[in-house]
This record gives C-alpha cells, sequence and structure tokens, in this order.
C-alpha cells in the first residue's frame, strides 16, 4: 500500500498537527479522540472518549489552530447531566448548539458553545424515535438532526427537540441497509453514512430514499475497510476516514476516487513544549527512524501504523471547516492532523 | 456416550482448554477423544471476537497503552476463542518465558509476544526459541538490547539456558558467555529511544510506538565460538540448534508441559510419562504439539490419577467460569476489571513476578486469593441473567418434569459444571443444602428469577465453592 496517493483533481496538502497525550485527566492534551468539529468561529471541539478507567478525561476540549487550549466542559463517566458514558460523535446545529451521541447511556447530549449543559434525549429501544447505541449525528441546514442508530441498523430523523420524524434502513448489505453505521454528514440536501461493516459510503436524499453508494471492501483505491467517518465540502468533494486501512479517501462529488492520505504528523507546538523539557527522549528521537523498515510479519496498515508515529493511527473522524481545511482525529495518537485543499 | 467417557472428555477439555459447556462436550463426544484431541492440536478458525468489532467499543484496546485493557484483550480471545489449547499454549509459554509489563511499558510489545506463543507455540521448539530471541519484549526484559559485540550483556544468554531450555547444570559459565556473544547485535529498531521511553514510562508525545526487532550486522560478534564443546562461527541461530538437540532441553521442556497440562508434581511413576514425550520430542523434529499428543494419549492422562491432579491457575478458573457462564460473549463496558480480577487472585496477565513466572500448583492458594477464587466463580455461576446459567436451567427444567429431588438437583448441577466428581461427604453436604431449600424442586412454569431458579442459583454458588470446582 502507498503511502500517499496519486492526486486527480481534488489536492490536500498536508498543513500541521495539534495534539499530544494528555498530561493526567485534565487540562491540554487529547485523550483518544473519537471527533472533531469546527465552530464558524474557528474553535475546534475535540470529543476525547477515552475509556471508563480513566473516567475524568472523558470530556470535549477546546481549541484553536493556532494551538491554544481555551478549556474543556463535559463531567466525566456518569449518567448525570453533562456526563457520558462511551460518547461517539458530534455535530452542531444552526445556533452553534452542540449535539453529542453517546452508545452506551443511548441518548443525546445538548451543550452550548460555552460548554454549559442544555439538555438531552433519547432512551433505549428499537421502536420509533428510540436508539441502541446511537454512533455517528449530522444536523442539516434546516436543523433536522440525524442519527446512526447502531444496533438497530438504520438512520432516525428528529427534530432539534428530539421528536421522532422518520428512519430507514434495516440489517444487511443491500441498498439502503446497513451494518453497524458510523459516521454521518449532511450536506447538499443528502445524508451520507459511513456504513462501517459493510465497507461503503451510501447516498441518501434528506427522507431516506437511497441515491448512491461508493465503495467495496478491500484496500485499493476507492475501496474501504470499517470506513468510520464521512464529511463533504461545499463543492461536493466527500472525505473519508477509512479507520480499518489507517488512511484517509478523497472522493470526487460523484464518488471517484481523488487522493489517499496515509498520515504525515509532524510535532505540535505541544510536543515540541515537552521534549524541550525532556532533552534525552529529544536527543534519542532526533537520531530515530518514526517510518523504519518493518519485518515482513508487520503488514496489517493497524500494525504498521503502531511502529510508524507519523502515518494515521485510528483516523475515525474527518470534518472540513468552511476555508477547506480537513481535520483528521487520530484515536490512538491523541492528535488531529490538518490538511489544507490548495 | 457414558458419564465415564463425558467425565473423561470434561478431563480433557479442562487441561487442553478452559473447561467446557455441556453442550461443547456433547460436539466432543460425537467425534470422539482421538479426534478431539487432534482437534485441539491443529486449530483452525477460532472465531474470537472480531478485533475491529473491539476496537471500535474499547478505545484503550485499540490504543494497548495500558496493562489493564491489554490484559482484557487476550481475555476476550480467551473467552470466546473455539481453539482453546491456542491460548492455553500461549499461557504455558507466558509462563515459562515470562516478560512482564513493569520493565517495559509497552503492553502492545506483551501482546505481540503472545501472539507470537499463539502462531509458534506448537510448532517446533527450534524455531518457537529463534521467535522468542527476535521478540522485542523479550530483548527488552533480558537486556539483550545491552549486549554489544566487545561488552556482552550475560543476562540473555543466561537465562536462555537456565530458565527457558536446559536448566541449570547443564551448561557452564563459559557457554553462557559464548552464547550471549552470538546474540550480540540482536536488538530493537530505534533501540536507544525506545529504551529511554521504556525506562521514563513516557508516553509523549503521541502515545506509545510499538517495537520491531532489528539485527545490526556491525554490532555482532562474528568471531569463533566454543558452545555446549562444539566450536564454530555461532550466529544466534546456530546456537538455538544446538540447545534443540539437547536431551536436557528434551527432559526440561517435557517435564514443564507434564506439569502444566497433566500433574503439579511428577513422580516416579510419571517418569514414563515423560519419557515418552520425551521420544516424541526427538522423533517429530522437536515438536510441541506431537510431544502434547503423546501426553494426551497416554493411559496415564486418560486415568482416575490424572484427574484433579492440579489446581486450577487464577486465570483458568477465571476464563472457565466465565466461558461456562456466556458472559463477556460481546464487547462489554468494565472489562477491564477482569483482568484486575486476575492480579487479585495472583495472576495478573503481562505481568508475571520475575523471570522465573508464577509458582504454580499449590503456592496459587492462599486465604486472600481463595477468598477471591471463590467469590468470583460463585458470583459468575449464580447469576440467572448468564446465558450459560440460562441453559443449565433450561436443561434441568426438561429433566423428570422439572420435578428434582434434592439429590437430583445436586448430582444433575454436578453434571452440568463438568462433570465435577467431589467426595461423598461434600455430596453429602451439598445435598442437605439444596434440601433446605424446601423438599423437592418444580421448575415446572419457571419464570426468569423466581424462587424455583434461585434455589437452582444457590445450589450452583455452592457447588462453585468446592475444592473440587477449584481444581483441574
Amino acid at each position: 500500500m502507498s503511502t500517499q496517493g496519486v492526486m486527480q483533481g481534488v489536492s490536500m496538502a498536508y498543513l500541521k498537527t495539534i495534539g499530544i497525550v494528555n498530561n493526567g485527566d485534565n487540562g491540554r492534551g487529547f485523550a483518544n479522540p473519537y471527533d472533531v468539529v469546527v465552530s464558524n468561529d474557528g474553535r475546534i471541539f475535540v470529543l476525547n472518549r477515552c475509556d471508563p478507567a480513566r473516567a475524568t478525561a472523558i470530556r470535549i476540549g477546546i481549541c484553536n489552530l493556532e494551538e491554544e487550549y481555551l478549556g474543556e466542559f463535559g463531567n466525566g463517566f456518569g449518567t448525570g447531566d453533562g456526563q457520558f458514558g462511551l460518547p461517539v460523535a458530534m455535530a452542531f446545529d444552526s445556533r452553534e448548539q452542540l449535539y453529542v451521541t453517546d452508545e452506551y447511556l443511548h441518548r443525546i447530549s445538548i451543550f452550548d458553545s460555552s460548554g454549559t449543559f442544555l439538555g438531552k434525549w433519547g432512551a433505549i429501544g428499537s421502536g420509533d424515535g428510540e436508539l441502541d447505541g446511537p454512533a455517528g449525528i449530522a444536523i442539516d441546514a434546516d436543523d433536522n438532526v440525524y442519527i446512526a442508530d447502531q444496533n438497530n441498523s438504520r438512520i432516525q430523523k428528529f427534530t432539534a427537540n428530539g421528536e421522532y420524524v422518520t428512519q430507514w434502513g434495516g440489517k444487511g448489505s443491500g441498498p439502503g441497509q446497513f451494518d453497524m453505521p458510523w459516521g454521518l454528514c449532511a450536506a447538499d440536501g443528502h445524508v451520507y453514512v459511513a456504513d462501517w461493516r459493510n465497507d461503503r459510503i451510501q447516498k441518501f436524499t434528506g427522507d431516506g430514499t437511497f441515491v448512491t453508494s461508493f465503495g467495496s471492501p478491500g484496500d485499493g483505491n476507492g475501496q474501504f475497510s470499517r470506513p468510520s467517518s464521512v464529511a463533504v465540502d461545499a463543492d461536493g468533494n466527500i472525505y473519508v476516514a477509512d479507520w480499518g486501512n489507517e488512511r484517509v479517501q478523497v472522493l470526487g462529488p460523484d464518488g471517484s476516487f481523488q487522493q489517499l492520505l496515509r498520515g504525515q504528523a509532524t510535532l505540535s507546538k505541544w510536543a515540541l513544549d515537552f521534549l524541550e523539557v525532556n532533552p534525552d527522549e529529544k536527543e534519542t528521537r532526533a537520531m530515530s527512524d518514526l517510518t523504519p523498515t518493518l519485518p515482513p510479519h508487520i503488514e496489517s496498515p493497524y500494525l504498521i501504523s503502531s511502529q510508524c508515529e507519523p502515518y494515521f493511527w485510528g483516523p475515525v473522524s474527518v470534518a472540513v471547516d468552511g476555508d477547506n481545511r480537513l481535520y483528521v482525529a487520530e484515536t490512538n495518537r491523541h492528535r488531529l492532523q490538518i490538511y489544507q485543499r490548495s | 456416550m457414558s458419564n465415564q467417557e463425558f467425565a473423561l472428555l470434561a478431563h480433557l477439555m479442562r487441561r487442553a482448554g478452559f473447561g467446557a459447556t455441556r453442550d461443547e462436550l456433547e460436539a466432543c463426544a460425537a467425534q470422539g477423544y482421538t479426534a478431539t484431541v487432534d482437534e485441539l492440536l491443529n486449530p483452525g478458525d477460532p472465531e474470537v471476537m472480531p478485533d475491529d468489532i473491539i476496537r471500535r467499543y474499547h478505545v484503550d484496546q485499540s490504543e494497548l497503552r495500558q496493562l489493564d485493557g491489554a490484559g482484557a484483550n487476550w481475555l476476550y480471545r480467551m473467552i470466546t476463542t473455539k481453539c482453546p489449547l491456542e491460548e492455553k499454549i500461549a499461557l504455558f509459554w507466558h509462563s515459562l518465558f515470562a516478560t512482564g509489563y513493569s520493565k517495559l511499558n509497552q503492553a502492545r510489545a506483551l501482546l505481540n509476544q503472545i501472539d507470537m506463543f499463539r502462531n509458534h507455540g506448537l510448532g517446533r521448539f527450534d524455531n518457537l526459541l529463534v521467535e522468542l530471541s527476535k521478540d522485542p519484549a523479550m530483548l527488552l526484559w533480558l537486556d539483550n538490547t545491552d549486549n554489544h559485540k566487545g561488552a556482552i550483556n550475560e543476562n540473555y544468554g543466561r537465562e536462555l539456558l537456565e530458565l527457558f531450555s536446559m536448566g541449570i547444570g547443564n551448561y557452564t559459565e563459559d557457554d553462557i558467555k559464548e552464547c550471549s556473544r552470538a546474540f550480540t547485535g540482536w536488538t530493537l529498531g530505534n533501540a536507544e529511544y525506545m529504551a529511554v521511553r521504556a525506562g521514563k514510562d513516557s508516553i509523549w508525545p503521541y502515545s506509545r510506538i510499538a517495537w520491531h526487532f532489528q539485527f545490526r550486522d556491525w554490532d555482532h560478534d562474528e568471531g569463533e565460538k566454543t558452545f555446549l564443546g562444539e566450536t564454530g562461527n555461532f550466529n544466534g541461530e546456530d546456537i538455538i540448534e544446538i540447545i534443540a538437540r539437547q536431551q536436557a532441553t528434551a527432559r526440561f521442556v517435557c517435564t514443564r508441559l507434564f506439569q502444566f497440562f497433566a500433574a503439579d508434581k511428577v513422580d516416579s511413576e510419571d517418569e514414563q510419562v515423560v519419557e515418552d514425550m520425551m521420544k516424541s520430542y526427538f522423533d517429530s523434529g522437536y515438536e510441541i504439539r506431537a510431544v502434547l499428543r503423546t501426553l494426551f494419549l497416554s493411559d496415564y492422562f486418560r486415568s482416575e490419577k490424572a484427574r484433579y491432579a492440579r489446581v486450577k491457575g487464577p486465570v483458568e478458573l477465571l476464563v472457565g467460569a466465565i466461558r461456562q457462564a456466556g458472559s463477556y460473549r460481546s464487547p462489554t463496558l468494565g472489562v477491564h476489571q477482569l483482568a484486575y480480577q486476575g492480579f487479585y487472585m495472583g495472576q495478573g496477565l503481562l505481568q508475571p513476578p520475575s523471570v522465573e513466572g508464577w509458582h504454580e500448583g499449590m503456592e496459587w492458594i492462599d486465604s486472600g486469593s481463595l477468598v477471591e477464587r471463590v467469590n468470583f466463580v460463585a458470583q459468575e455461576l449464580s447469576s440467572l441473567d448468564k446465558p450459560g446459567v440460562r441453559a443449565i436451567i433450561d436443561r434441568l427444567a426438561a429433566e423428570n418434569d422439572g420435578v428434582l429431588t434434592p439429590e437430583q438437583l445436586v448430582d444433575n448441577c454436578l453434571d452440568l459444571l463438568g462433570p465435577v466428581a467431589v467426595e461423598d461427604n461434600t455430596r453429602a453436604a451439598l445435598v442437605d443444602f439444596a434440601a433446605a431449600g424446601g423438599g423437592a424442586l418444580n421448575l415446572s412454569g419457571h419464570q426468569a428469577g423466581d424462587a424455583a431458579e434461585q434455589r437452582v442459583s444457590n445450589v450452583l454458588r455452592i457447588i462453585a465453592s468446592t475444592r473440587e470446582y477449584q481444581l483441574a
């Protein structure tokens, strides 16, 4: 597998890396980021999924492109207001209220963009409006909320207040069916679904009519292995977190393959700060090859990424901002790699 | 299928696996004892919980930075595998080639080592030793990263001979030095940076970087060496080839396999079995699979003498109870607590107490660990919401229209939890306990969690507390 693919139409250039493993449970740094969204004023919201063993690190951190850490909110692991079990994904509505899914508590929590808890809705079940493992979330221009109802193998559509509107899907691999759907994107009147265990992206109208599907299982260009997230820019270009292949793919509006990104992280400001006060690590790091030639038995993208620090490792979520920047959140490396469309 | 044949198969599955449910035993019985042995020794698709599902749910098991998540990750595999000997042999080598987190601060390297045991643990012993000598966790654990041309570090060479292959008394101090010279230059990629990070337990800036083997030819001693009376320009592979053909190696490996799979202690009568295993070792070209086949098909292993001749190790006990209860079959929040549970019982996965591994047999049992063992198993096997417990209740309900005397209730529960063979006085006490619940049990029309089911739960809890259940 090549590390950076051939470019055809759209071209993404590496810009920078933000992040570091959080030091302690709170403060600057990320803890297994699972999703990223960008507000209109350029603030970057990072969902730190972490795990219940490190309960207080489960939170949403805020930074900006200049790598200033602006704060955090969320009250760690628990069932109370503002707390999370296993949070998965985030989306802003038109008023910049932040919706956060939780696949363990089967609910949606809502915050304002300064982190004040506003409310929650959702309950476990398989009936209309009930949720079983809500994963991806997307909100369209009219504030309709779409949720990937993971274990019910369906997409559900709600009003901004959580009132059920409609649903579509069903377990399977046929057109319009799903197998553990994950990431969602609402753009240009359509809903894109990362149909995780079917290794494809499906596109629907806002009321659930199947439009088309991209991809098939594999590691070739345009093929996917467990895609977890999808984003669409203002020109309709599609960005897919090809999670199982540890890469990001860029597709044209018609789903045609454009570019492959394997990751090329550099040292963030926070990482540079760390190395400045740890000269032994800085010195030995400088003499190391962090994309080494590996023994042949280390062949899966996952294992290769565990060895090669600049590569994506757990590229779970993609997001684009209004300036055509692409943000890739990496669960296992606790950072964002940012690309700029040229 | 007679009860005796079921009991024999249950014995085999306790030793070569983690015990078996009644459904699993019936599948074994349908193909017979020898075919079951061969199936165990030749693992196919283990059908374990899929890795992508685990990693999606448990981010800690995707990153594998910490010990608890890594231990839980292995436990998932032990709990769900259809090829239990693959995990059991990995557990055996993990104890014999004991490598621990405390020095490495790199859980992934340890799990990669376990995977190597899985892949090579039933194959040729010489191949296994070569893989072990290239294993990144072992290289750092026993300081081979500090073993340089002209400045040897003997730690790995010494333990390779003493603890991993031949045993003390079968080589000289000079052999250790010459052996160590042969392994100079066997190190990690980016060894200096990785050693600094391991020493400081550094996860910064971007989490751990996994390790891989690297041979530095410029740091390898190419000179002539004399090892166990043979002279040549030996490298590590040559040294292992010489080790593998020693009688002392065959005896060491076969004895340790016997103690893990057959009986905690080897007496004079058992010596012949070990001799037969050694013959298989040489006849097969050092194949561990052949050695174990000889053991499992031996008259000794099938005899009453071999039954309950081992104390279950904590992980065997824990995994066995969970498999019987049918829990943790899908990603479960808090599974990392299971890894801690092993520590409480005295066997923390990926963290053996020293390079000598765990002291097994009766040393597993002390007043603290016994309480942990009994409490965990009793809780697991008495939980009426567990699928395996429900399956036991369904079988009981189908027996005699669900009406069971206290004797029948005890005997059926003993049967379905093993069969577990208990002493007469233990059985009598169990029957008294069952009778105290109110005469005959009537499960007809039972509802989940009702009083009738609760009586079954109580009996299962008490059986799980017996001495016999703690033995393999």
